[in-house]
């Protein structure tokens, strides 16, 4: 099993909803000191990984990781920039973890189970509230933006933490 | 008039919305399909450089970019005004049939088929792929995660990338592959081929030889007699990649027959002041309103109506499954290898898997191609030979995929029009709810199976409203309200998606 998987959900092209990549690689970029999709470091190899579309897709991306952090976009009816933590008993679908095509992630998941794939020890998963999420662009509105800098640290110390723990 | 809405829960996670219209005899008058539309994908896109467009469009849907990719890339060999060498060519469609077993395989396993293999009233909770792991054997778990693995590694391996490919470059491939690498590819075709005769047997096992299934299948519950759409090779094969679109008529006679950059000589579109989303329609057939028939210019495009258009299919062991198909549902013989057309829609499952199967052999043509290996993939464009518009088409996994693009002189874009696979089968999904509807609403029929069968109107299509609005994919939850003339709500059904 390989080290720690960060996966970022949505499109980067619509506006908010890309939200959740741009903070997968901010972690990344902290945690490594480099922007790029998968680096060796002191605590373990990490990946990051962009993913359009959840279910068994998502259940993949995690798959041969011990650790996995999912970053997505959500709107549960929370001021825009709201940031929302999840582990997977207390899981919420958030905007991108189901596909219309497959399933959602609880049942991708049990899938992944019975069909033998190595899955993580550690997953959480982290929701920001969206407010433009229909409109092409590629810019964040304001509070969003300015939710990215908490949102970062908190997945920063969270992988640290599990990381650290023996 | 009473009205019926199935809405998803929230406007986040669905964004479709059903209204059934009732007349004052409680018989059902209509039904509107009403999708939001997401904003500014045009203005997104025109003033960039048209070489972006196989990066950018990979991104409308997260289900198909490999589909997106190929039309873009064809757009673009048609902007550029050149011809991608035999080399690139071959190498684009066998991604593309890699692409084509892992959704197919996806959709039989999780979406389509737990509604046979498990059955059509089981309790949601269990009607999905977990479901059909329990019915007919653990290790269906095992393999359909196996054959999603081996493909999305070969899609990696021949895109440049997984998920969203970047190999696509005007007039060819930007990635050769050597030896070592077409013997995996060939491997990998091989286990493919393997895993669609056994999902076949199952369907014949499970679905083809129990009488109350057979007859779901071949019942009219769904059965709209419509134009059908494909894309077919030089013999009149289907083809996935590339081709001329054909259009059969109700009985099966040809209708049309034309290059996809003649698509709007062919098709016009239905805007109806309910949703944002046209129903796109034969132009020369006319608009009747949502009803089938000869004299409606409705069409579907779907895996049933592309084998509908098709000379048999032409890889062997897709052939030989063709003919059962038809011959199962009673069809004539119309030409040497073509058949009646079948309008049963749920039809389109045994199809898809008719279609997977040919891919997996189609994947085995092309990898036992000796030009495979070719390093000559790519024919440098001719600035003299430029030509400032192109129309790039494939067969996506839900119908047929148009993108036209026109650029000024530099190659900017100055106008994008999309023409996606469910936008083509609007109409008929439409249809296929009204019909569900009208069978379903004046009984005492359970909420459940209201629900289920409204769904499963859906499911056959595999529609991706996410994509037809150039939007993500989402959650497809259903409210069902029920409303009196004056629109209080009489009942309410719900299922979270």
């Amino acid at each position: 099993m390989s080290g720690t998987v960060i996966i970022g959900m949505g499109n980067p092209l619509l506006s908010d909803d890309g939200v959740g990549i741009a903070v997968a690689r901010a972690v990344a970029s902290r945690l490594t000191g480099s922007a790029g999709t998968s680096a060796e470091r002191s605590g373990g190899e990490l990946t990051v990984t962009e993913l359009p579309t959840g279910g068994i897709r998502l259940m993949e991306a995690m798959a041969g990781f011990r650790r996995a952090v999912v970053v997505d976009a959500m709107l549960t009816g929370s001021p825009p920039g709201t940031l929302h933590r999840f582990d997977p008993k207390g899981f919420v679908t958030t905007k991108n973890t189901y596909s219309s095509h497959d399933t959602d992630f609880a049942t991708a998941f049990d899938l992944g189970l019975l069909a033998g794939v190595s899955l993580p020890e550690k997953l959480s998963f982290w929701g920001i509230e969206a407010r433009e999420f229909d409109r092409f662009g590629s810019q964040f509105t304001e509070e969003v933006a300015a939710a990215v800098p908490e949102a970062v640290e908190r997945i920063v110390a969270e992988i640290a933490g599990w990381e650290g723990a023996p | 008039m009473t009205r019926i809405t199935i809405d998803p829960i929230t406007r986040l996670e669905g964004h479709g919305r059903i209204d059934i219209i009732l007349n004052d005899e409680g018989q059902v008058e209509n039904a509107w399909f009403q999708i939001p539309e997401l904003r500014g994908f045009e203005q997104f896109c025109l003033g960039r450089m048209a070489e972006e467009m196989p990066v950018i469009t990979n991104r409308i849907c997260g289900v198909c970019p490999e589909a997106h990719h190929l039309a873009a890339t064809k757009a673009l060999d048609g902007v550029f005004g050149v011809e991608p060498t035999p080399a690139a060519k071959k190498l684009r469609e066998l991604l593309y049939m890699a692409f084509f077993v892992t959704d197919h395989t996806t959709h039989f396993y999780a979406l389509g088929g737990p509604d046979f293999i498990v059955g059509p009233d089981a309790p949601p909770s269990e009607r999905n792929i977990l479901g059909v792991a329990r019915k007919v054997g653990l290790e269906v778990a095992t393999e359909v995660i196996a054959c999603r693995k081996r493909n999305h590694e070969i899609i990696a391996l021949l895109g440049g990338r997984s998920i969203h490919p970047v190999a696509g470059v005007p007039g060819g491939w930007s990635r050769a592959i050597n030896q070592e690498e077409r013997d995996l590819i060939r491997e990998v075709a091989w286990k493919n081929i393997e895993f669609a005769r056994f999902s076949l047997a199952l369907f014949h096992k499970i679905v083809l030889k129990d009488p109350v299934y057979l007859d779901l299948v071949t019942s009219d519950l769904y059965l709209h007699r419509t134009y059908s759409m494909g894309t077919v090779d030089a013999s009149g094969r289907a083809n996935f990649y590339d081709g001329t679109i054909r259009v059969v008529d109700p009985e099966g006679n040809e209708f049309a027959k034309y290059h996809p950059s003649r698509y709007h000589e062919e098709i016009a579109e239905r805007v109806e002041p309910w949703t944002y989303l046209k129903y796109p329609y034969l132009k020369k057939v006319g608009w009747k309103g949502l009803t089938d028939g000869m004299q409606s210019g409705i069409y579907s495009a779907t895996p049933l109506t592309r084998l509908n258009v098709s000379e048999g299919m032409a890889t062997p062991l897709a052939r030989a499954e063709y003919q059962q198909m038809y011959e199962t549902f009673g069809c004539k013989k119309i030409t040497e290898a073509r058949y009646q057309p079948i309008h049963h829609r749920m039809a389109t499952h045994w199809a898809r898997l008719i279609e997977l199967l040919y891919a997996a052999e189609r994947m085995q043509e092309l990898a036992l191609d000796p030009e495979i290996t070719s390093p000559d993939t790519r024919a440098i464009p001719d600035p003299s030979r430029f030509v400032g518009e192109g129309v790039g088409s494939v067969e996506a996994p839900r119908g047929t995929l148009t993108h036209h693009y026109q650029t000024d002189e530099r190659g900017v874009l100055t106008r994008v029009n999309l023409i996606v696979g469910t936008t083509n089968n609007y109409a008929p999904i439409s249809m296929s709810i009204k019909r569900a509807a009208q069978k379903l609403i004046t009984s005492d029929t359970p909420e459940e199976s209201i629900l289920n069968r409204v769904e499963m109107a859906f499911r056959l299509y595999d529609p991706c409203f996410s994509c037809a609005t150039h939007f993500l994919p989402g959650k497809m939850p259903l409210t069902v309200t029920v409303r009196d003339p004056e629109g209080t709500v009489l009942r309410q059904m719900r299922r979270r998606g």
